[in-house]
């Protein structure tokens, strides 16, 4: 650690020789080692040496933010000295209250794992191929296309107020795109993992569910438009609430009346059995850290309880335009910090309450409906409303899953999304950032192409 | 650079790459975003670095640093051979890279006004007159967001067949986003513009409109309506034939996603995919564009592809691997987002091209049907085959009259199928959006276009 935490004290100096600026710098130095694998054969192993830092700086409010790769100290000068004048270039900023003070910081278990930081890649591509051979076993898979990242980082962060806080992180993430073929028909499966840990369990699973998603997708039908219940998977709901509840509560959205979630704190926008924490202590979730990237300490709170908007995620501008303590949201982009960005507002790991139905019993219970596996559309948070293709579907028919559904679209508004949750799953995963069970919408429009 | 990246060439051959090849940059750039009359953040960035790709029989080895000194260049380049040998290791299909032409080219993009050359409060000025502009619209305008940015960098790339190719490059866009809020509704608004060249791309004639515009379709949007799901046919505008060219069909093309397994349109080559009335191109080479580039990624001059002529699946894009594969010339689309990343097969300019039709005959004779206009985002699943975009508006066709206004409507289809209902393509080309293009976590500058084209049976989802 001493070498990004030196290296911290020193911009500290040069950014200070400017005088009277309120800052804060983030020094990181990164290291990532990813293999692919494409069409079953292993295809590319990389390296990647990435170290940086970032200076920012508010002159009365007004911000500047430069950053340099590497750790050259002449390139930090000249970030320092952009950033500076950038700063004086802009218009004061009554709302800008200040950046976080130094306080007592708990250091959180589960972020840095060892045997990631000493992974060698052979060991990372033999792991991949253990994922491929999983995802391949079966005659009607025509390719696997697959890959395994692993990242190590460490980052030192001050700022004027003395704050002086470092930290060490790992990720792993591994995928699969599985492609199964019958004749003309052609499919592809998709899973993947991520978290701060090495997880060789998930190489077993994530295989096997790209491989039986591919081969299940060979089977389509269509379906004609209407109302129908829809079973959210854990990828679906992860993937739409994700920006609908992490995106609706962030707080700059909500004081510029961006979000459909302005002016709805308190207010009740979700059926009872829904409940979602932001909860950045969970051990090895990606979004977890000891300290937000202003510094703030990382909190666990309630977001949504029981159907009620209980907070919005702050950063020390949001809650410094509102009167009230930062949430600990600032966020410095991937799960090892980046700095090539400045921080902006987001949620840590969305933690949606586990209800007590299995899955089987969901699809059981809804005799006819439809069971949405995977979305990548995204809300429009002004509107509050989600349409998208359903891009992964079943239908769900005399209470069991059935063949999967050839292009359909779901819509819906969210407060009602939110509102119609009549069922929620027992089991979770962590998908795109939300921990969650699967979920029932009682009635969402189903477009579809018969 | 150069000697340093002919060393580091020099140095991945002696380590045991058969091939290898680097690109390594220097840039600045700016991102500066107003929210509502305040700077948001002013973000200056000063980068360097160096990606290195061996290849050894069928694998690849890719090492990333990001100091130029010869010594650790030296290094990287030497990690990538060790990375080619263990992927090597454990490939089963074995291939080679074809020898492609040498190129010894310095390539320097037009621009007039340097960013660099441009004080920081002058950019900033620029975005605060956007903003300013958006407010005056009308007092429903709420909120509102301006992001200005530039990008003016050097970039070698080098490789083992000779080539030395050093592009001097620069790209400027701006883009303006506005909320409008009446009766408790709340509606979002876009416009942007953006081409390669300095500073004076966002201080043109066009430039100076899209706060006006941004604004304007927040406040159109106010008194639109949920779009009803189900089939009809489409009218679709300039922006979204072009993200029909992109999404439904270009990324299935890439040859790549066709070498992976995962596109439908694998063993399509020479088969008819879309009606007669249908020619898709994908072409770098057009002078004053967000999509231009002169050389590839790879040191591989660019050309214009023909994708699609009059229906019949003719041609795919390549970079030196998948042309070594699959037996053809090298056509340079190999593209990296920056040297941190390797090249993949990648779009650039992206179009339909034009027909003889008028644009009101095209709408005219629409019983019941939709006209879809302006696009926000789109994707596509190549192995799938289903692609979806979002557009900005949507106005019910009625006997070939435009009437209600709808919000949120969502375009779905196949790739196989999509293209065999274009009826009629219009004569009013444009090519539109500059944008980014991600494909496996990388993003590149292109910009999509076409005509006015009618498509039959396209699936509208939506929330009535």
């Amino acid at each position: 650690m001493s070498t990004v935490s030196e290296l911290a004290d020193l911009t500290v100096g040069i950014v200070e020789r400017f005088g009277g600026l309120t800052f804060d710098i983030l020094v990181t130095q990164n290291r990532a080692a990813t293999a692919e694998v494409e069409k079953g054969s292993m295809k590319q192993a990389a390296s990647v040496m990435d170290s940086g830092v970032a200076v920012r700086v508010f002159d009365r409010g007004s911000p500047g933010f430069a950053y340099c790769s590497g750790h050259a100290v002449a390139d930090i000068d000249k970030a320092a000295e952009l950033a500076v004048s950038q700063a004086r270039a802009g218009v004061p900023d009554p709302d800008f209250k200040g950046l976080p003070v130094a306080e007592n910081v708990t250091f959180r278990q589960g972020l840095y794992d060892k045997s990631i930081a000493s992974l060698q890649p052979d060991e990372a591509v033999d792991m991949l191929l253990t994922l491929t051979d999983v995802a391949g076993d079966d005659k009607r898979i025509s390719s696997v296309n697959a890959g395994l990242m692993v990242a190590v980082g460490e980052v030192a962060l001050r700022n004027s107020n003395g704050l002086s806080l470092n930290q060490g992180m790992t990720s792993f993430d591994v995928f699969s795109e599985t492609v199964a073929r019958d004749g003309d028909m052609m499919f592809s499966g998709l899973d993947y993992a991520s978290s701060r840990r090495l997880e060789r369990s998930s190489l077993e699973t994530v295989g096997r569910s790209a491989r039986e998603h591919a081969v299940r997708g060979l089977v389509q039908k269509k379906i004609e438009t209407g109302d129908l219940p829809v079973v959210m998977d854990p990828l679906a709901s992860g993937y739409v609430l994700a920006q609908a509840v992490g995106g609706g509560v962030n707080a700059e959205s909500v004081q510029r009346k961006r979000s459909y979630l302005s002016g709805k704190l308190g207010e009740k926008i979700g059926a009872e059995g829904f409940s979602v924490l932001d909860d950045p202590t969970v051990e090895w979730a990606v979004g977890s850290t000891s300290f937000d990237g202003e510094g703030t300490p990382s909190l666990k709170k309630s977001v949504i309880e029981s159907g009620v908007l209980k907070s919005y995620l702050h950063d020390s501008y949001t809650a410094g335009k509102d009167s009230i303590e930062s949430t600990g949201n600032s966020s410095r982009g991937d799960a090892v910090w980046s700095y090539r960005s400045p921080p902006s507002i987001s949620f840590s790991n969305l933690v949606v309450a586990k209800g007590d139905a299995t899955t089987e019993e969901m699809i059981r219970d809804t005799g006819r409906g439809v069971y949405l596996r995977l979305t990548f559309d995204n809300p429009n948070l002004a509107t509050g409303e989600f349409s998208g293709l359903m891009m992964e579907s079943y239908l769900i028919e005399h209470g069991e899953l059935g063949d999967t559904i050839r292009q359909a679209t779901v819509g819906i508004g969210l407060v009602d999304m939110f509102s119609r949750i009549d069922m929620v799953g027992k089991e979770s995963r962590s998908a795109f950032g939300v921990d969650t069970p699967a979920i029932r919408i009682s009635s969402a429009k189903v477009g579809g192409s018969a | 650079m150069e000697d340093v990246a002919e060393a580091a060439i020099d140095h991945a051959l002696r380590s045991g790459a058969e091939f290898a090849d680097l690109r390594m940059e220097s840039f600045l750039g700016t991102v500066i975003v107003v929210m509502d009359g305040m700077t948001k953040t002013i973000t200056t960035m000063v980068e360097r670095g160096c990606g290195i790709r061996a290849f050894v029989d069928g694998g690849w080895g890719f090492a990333v640093c990001n100091d130029l000194g010869i010594g650790v260049v030296r290094e990287a380049a030497e990690k990538a051979a060790k990375l080619a040998r263990v992927s090597r290791d454990k490939a089963k299909v074995r291939f080679k890279i074809d020898e492609a032409p040498s190129n010894r080219k310095k390539d320097v993009y037009p621009c007039r006004v340097q960013p660099s050359s441009v004080p920081v409060s002058d950019k900033l000025g620029l975005a605060m007159g956007f903003d300013k502009s958006m407010g005056s619209v009308d007092e429903r305008v709420v909120s509102r967001n301006t992001r200005y940015e530039d990008y003016e960098g050097k970039r070698v790339v080098a490789n083992s067949f000779g080539s030395l190719v050093v592009t001097d490059e620069w790209w400027t866009l701006a883009s303006c986003s506005a909320w409008a809020r009446a009766d408790g509704i709340v509606q979002r608004g876009h416009e942007s513009v953006g081409n390669v060249g300095g500073y004076e791309v966002v201080q043109s004639g066009e430039a100076a409109e899209i706060g006006v515009k941004a604004a304007a379709q927040a406040i159109r949007l106010l008194d639109s309506k949920p779009v009803p799901a189900g089939k009809f046919t489409c009218v679709l505008d300039n922006r979204m034939t072009g993200m029909l060219a992109h999404e439904a069909l270009g990324h299935a093309c890439e040859a790549d996603t066709v070498l992976a397994g995962a596109s439908v349109l694998e063993g399509m080559q020479g088969k008819r995919v879309a009606t007669e009335a249908v020619t898709l191109v994908d072409d770098p080479t057009i002078a004053n564009t967000f999509g231009y580039f002169a050389y590839d990624w790879e040191g591989v001059k660019s050309t214009r592809h023909t994708l699609i002529d009059k229906g019949v699946l003719s041609g795919l894009m390549h970079s030196l691997e998948t042309s070594s594969r699959m037996g053809v010339p090298a056509d340079g689309a190999g593209r990296a987002e920056s040297y941190s990343t390797p090249p993949i097969v990648r779009m650039s300019n992206t179009f339909i091209a034009a027909g003889d039709v008028k644009k009101n005959e095209l709408i005219e004779e629409v019983r019941d049907g939709m006209l879809i206009v302006g696009a926000q985002y789109g994707y596509v699943d190549p192995a799938k085959g289903q692609f979806m975009f979002k557009c900005d508006e949507a106005y019910r066709i009625v006997r070939g009259e435009i009437g209600q206004r709808y919000r949120d409507a969502i375009l779905s289809g196949l790739v196989l199928e999509a293209l065999h209902g274009v009826t009629d393509v219009a004569d009013d080309f444009v090519l539109t959006d500059p944008g980014y293009c991600g494909k496996s976590g990388q993003d590149a500058r292109t910009t999509d276009g076409g005509p006015h084209i009618r498509v039959e049976n396209m699936l509208v989802g939506g929330l009535a």
